[in-house]
This record gives structure tokens, sequence and C-alpha cells, in this order.
């Protein structure tokens, strides 16, 4: 099956329990190493953030995905897969909006990938969020 | 004519997610759309050609899809 890459609303904790249980067939993985990033619920002059409204470009969200998952695959050789799913549309505070999941055969590599991960997603998925606040106020971030 | 779809703070300033202009280079499209939406200019975005983020500036052909990134912000 297709891993899908974007998610409508949060990721929940059903969602993120089925991705854990992914790689559970390979025996040779010792270690997976997970990052979740959640909404925080921010100070933003007298409000706070109450929900992130994420939108992407579809299209280059996928190829882009699969780009991060190639280069991080050919930097740690020890990896054996890379997971990255995120939100889109209204994730409130508290919620999870992005998961990471690398699995390797050792934990050095699964840390220090997953971590890697992590600054490429931020820097090449094409991805934007417009904070909500508690006045109803909001703004792109 | 090039398809231009716009993403982030850029369609809301657009007021559209999409529109189209005839323009046969990127240098061209991104004076066409800062003319158009002065506000555009605070914005360092970025364009992606059929998909894929361009790095230097592009000659465009009919029914090209240019995408404006405004910076990304995942997470």
């Amino acid at each position: 099956m297709k891993q899908e890459y974007l998610v409508e609303g949060p990721l929940t904790s059903s969602l993120i329990s089925a991705l854990l249980t992914l790689d559970n067939d390979d025996t040779g993985a010792g270690a997976i190493s997970v990052f979740v990033g959640k909404v925080r619920d921010d100070e933003h002059e007298g409000t706070k953030v109450t929900a992130i409204e994420y939108s992407a470009y579809p299209e280059m969200a996928e190829t882009e995905t699969e780009a991060i998952i190639t280069l991080v695959r050919s930097a740690f050789s020890d990896v054996r897969n890379v997971i990255i799913v995120h939100s889109t549309g209204i994730v409130k505070a508290g919620e999870a909006s992005l998961f990471i999941m690398v699995t390797a055969g050792h934990r050095d590599q699964a840390s220090r990938a997953c971590r890697h991960t992590l600054e490429l997603v931020k820097e090449r998925l094409p991805v934007w969020k417009k904070e909500l606040y508690s006045d109803s106020a909001e703004k792109w971030k | 004519m090039v398809k231009v779809l716009y993403f982030g703070i850029a369609q809301e300033i657009a007021g559209t997610v999409e529109e189209e202009f005839a323009a046969e280079g990127t240098d061209c499209l991104r004076k066409m759309i800062a003319e158009k939406y002065p506000r555009m200019n605070a914005v360092s975005f970025r364009l992606a050609l059929n998909g894929r983020l361009l790095t230097a500036e592009s000659s465009l052909k009919e029914k090209d899809r240019i995408a404006v990134l405004p910076p990304f912000a995942g997470g």
C-alpha cells in the first residue's frame, strides 16, 4: 500500500499507533526513532494560538518527500525505512501535525537520521501555516 | 498562456488559487506578478515549474504550471 505523505486534519493517536507498527515485520531493525511535532499554544499580542491551518502543494510535497527519503537513505547506510506524514487543514493546539519515523539497524543512525529528516522536512516540504488566535485573528507564519 | 498557482500568503494576496499569464519566461512572469500584486514584493517567494523547484530562471511554454511558493513553514 502506498504511504500517504499528507493527511487532512490532526495526526490522531490511532494513526500514529498504526504508523508505529508499519515495520513490525522487519526483524533486522534494531532501532526506531520517532519525532512527533505538535501545535503549541504560543502567546501572541495578548492572545493565544488555538490552532494552525496548514496548506500544501500536494504534487510537489510528494516528490519532495520522496527526495528527502532518498537523501536520508543515502546519507545513513544503516537506515532501513523512513516515514514522513504531515497534516493539512486545521490542527488544534495540543494536536500532532508532523510524524517522522526512521528505522535502522542500530540506535545511533536511527536517532541522527530522524533529526536530519526533520531538518530536511522544514527546509524542503512545500507546506505553509496560518496561526489562528483566540481573538479570531489569524497570521501567516 | 501558463497557469500560475498561488500558495500560502501568496494565495491570500492574489485572492485566487490560480490564474493564467502570457509569459515567455519566469523573469518576465515575476515582474508581471509583482506589478499586478504590489504586496507580493514583500514576500520572498520562489517558483516551481511543473512541480519542481526552480533554482534559476527558466523559459516557459504553453500550459506550463508555475507555482508561487512563499517560504515553507511545515512542522
